[in-house]
């Protein structure tokens, strides 16, 4: 064996290795959450709200409904934006305003959360005199509106032009190809963009810590301080008691899942879509 | 006629309308920068006002005196973003490489759901793990060195294991599958004539590697990592839970330390005068400042590696 040879294959052994030990992380990471989450599950976690300070049991259902209510609401908000912001990018493609556009977005993915955090404090709480879910949805939207946008736009340029061209000789306007023809093409891709751009919000904790606040009550009015899953596992990982750590726990193997839930459906719906086109 | 002048209206009217929403969601991306900037150099003013521009270097952040700096959260974000990239660069590009170059499509495409998959976990979940599984190992590490090296004051300082050791290994697992995924993206261009001659010439593999694409994809890597860098810079939440909230300035990487972002997460609820609370404003408004700067650097040799 040559010198050639054997560095070629020590190379290619250090390469798998680091392919392998990424698998062992994630592995031990999960291994994890799920050991430590599955143990104290029970039925009382998912439909209680905190037991009194002191007492034992009590679950998280308040962070579950300030989950869903935030999350919802964030894209809610954010969703309209995202997507024209993506569709006007991508039919002013190669144009000035349009890059400028596009590299504020990739600026604002970038925007580190906790700077939104502080944002929303700023412009929402101190204006609303009170901490509510809706600031931290609002806070949220500025996360999902960029990463919606460039998904949108992604998914948009892949739209043959063919198709386009097609409908405009039939003589539609660019409004109705873009709404009958681009959208519809691209729908299932723009589906699958926003779940990942929700799976993201959703495990947002910073953005929250000062605009949501939390809440130890089931709370269904987005005007009020609200829990949310990230949340209660922030504050009861940062306490001193070995009870509510283990709730921590339980608490990040549900986010979890409901993460993997929303990616997972993300992944199927782009699945299908490469499948119409092929 | 009358009808068809009508229906000519209207989706003229629906046509300027749908123009006129996308060219309001582009505005409203672009002045969404303009608009925290400006809110948070409003909102920071008692601060500069306070320190000037001296709330740079210097380095006392005292609550208690209402004494504020920025200096030893700037050097613990510095100091733990750089130390993740460095720790975690090398098995990027291993496992770039090994995507690109070696594993087959029935390997490569689990792989690459997983990275996605690892790349996907809230921060606070990378905290917790960190909190109750890495903390009470880099305690046990730094006990063990600090009784090699026969350095009380180490063993002193940091036998917690919370502080920025730790913190840099966390960072470095969580930018793993952000770093690798670019470059991946970057090798994947290479064009397949380029490593089929020199496979011809009687290259081996890693030669092909060594000489003809990591020097092809040399820009768009450092694009890729200063992207990473970014990401480590302004990572909140994880950090937060395992740098231990200390202020003074770190003097190794055992000690407690804060980075801008762990400073403003831990401390912002704790803030009563408004000197304190705009002065983590302000530690907010640097952050925020930092992250666009690297951001757009990154993106412009990004684009500029791909045109290449």
């Amino acid at each position: 064996m040559t010198r050639r040879t054997f560095k070629n294959n020590v190379m290619g052994l250090l390469v798998a290795a680091s392919a392998g030990l990424l698998i062992a992380v994630l592995a031990v990471i999960l291994w994890h959450i799920f050991i430590s989450g599955i143990r104290y599950l029970n039925w009382d976690f998912f439909t209680k709200a905190p037991a009194p300070m002191g007492e034992s049991g009590g679950g998280v259902f308040n962070a579950i409904v300030g989950t869903f209510l935030i999350t919802f609401v964030a894209a809610a908000i954010g969703t309209p934006f995202g997507i024209f912001a993506g569709i006007y990018v991508s039919e002013h493609r190669g144009q000035r305003f349009a890059d400028i556009v596009r590299l504020c977005a990739d600026a604002l993915q970038g925007v580190p959360s906790i700077v939104i955090g502080i944002f929303g404090y700023t412009f929402l709480v101190v204006r609303f005199r009170s901490y509510s879910a809706l600031s931290a949805s609002i806070a949220l939207a500025f996360m999902f509106v960029p990463t919606t946008a460039r998904v949108t736009e992604e998914v948009l340029n892949l739209v043959p032009s063919g198709l386009k061209e097609a409908a405009y000789a039939l003589g539609a306007r660019p409004s109705s190809v873009v709404w009958n023809v681009s959208i519809k093409t691209a729908a299932s891709g723009i589906t699958s963009g926003l779940m990942t751009s929700m799976a993201r919000v959703a495990g947002e904790t910073a953005p929250l810590l000062f605009t949501a606040f939390g809440s130890r009550y089931i709370e269904w009015n987005m005007l009020r301080p609200m829990s949310a899953l990230p949340l209660q596992i922030y504050i009861y990982a940062s306490s001193p008691y070995p009870a509510l750590q283990q709730q921590a726990w339980s608490a990040a193997f549900v986010l979890v899942l409901l993460i993997l839930l929303l990616q997972y459906g993300a992944k199927h719906l782009i699945a299908r879509v490469l499948r119409v086109k092929a | 006629m009358a009808q068809r002048s009508h229906s000519d209206r209207r989706e003229l009217i629906r046509e300027h309308a749908f123009s006129a929403a996308g060219l309001t969601a582009a505005i409203a991306l672009v002045a969404t920068i303009v608009l925290f900037f400006v809110q948070l150099f409003v909102t920071s003013r008692a601060s500069r006002t306070a320190f000037g521009l001296s709330f740079l270097w210097r380095s006392e952040w005292n609550p208690v005196t209402e004494q504020f700096a920025a200096l030893p959260m700037v050097v613990g974000t510095l100091a733990t973003g750089f130390g993740a990239l460095l720790i975690s660069t090398p098995f990027a590009l291993g496992i770039a490489i090994f995507l690109a170059d070696y594993a087959g499509k029935k390997v490569a495409e689990p792989i690459k759901y997983l990275i996605g998959l690892l790349g996907g976990l809230p921060s606070v979940i990378f905290g917790l793990w960190g909190l109750f599984v890495l903390v009470p190992l880099v305690s046990k590490f730094e006990v063990w060195f600090g009784n090699l090296v026969g350095s009380e004051a180490l063993v002193a300082s940091g036998t917690t294991g919370v502080g920025l050791l730790a913190a840099i290994l966390l960072l470095a697992i969580m930018i793993l599958p952000f770093s690798s995924s670019l470059i991946l993206e970057s090798l994947l261009v290479v064009p397949a004539e380029l490593k089929e001659g020199a496979l011809a010439l009687g290259a081996t593999k890693w030669d092909t590697i060594q000489s003809i694409e990591l020097p092809y994809v040399r820009k768009s890597t450092v694009g890729a990592l200063v992207l990473s860098l970014g990401r480590a810079l302004g990572e909140t939440m994880a950090v937060t839970m395992v740098i231990g909230n200390g202020m003074k300035m770190p003097r190794t990487l055992f000690d407690p330390g804060n980075t801008l972002a762990s400073a403003i997460a831990n401390q912002f609820l704790e803030a009563t005068s408004p000197l304190y609370v705009a002065s983590l404003i302000e530690l907010a408004l640097i952050l925020f400042v930092i992250a666009i700067i690297i951001n757009i650097a990154a993106r412009v040799i990004l684009r500029r590696g791909v045109q290449q």
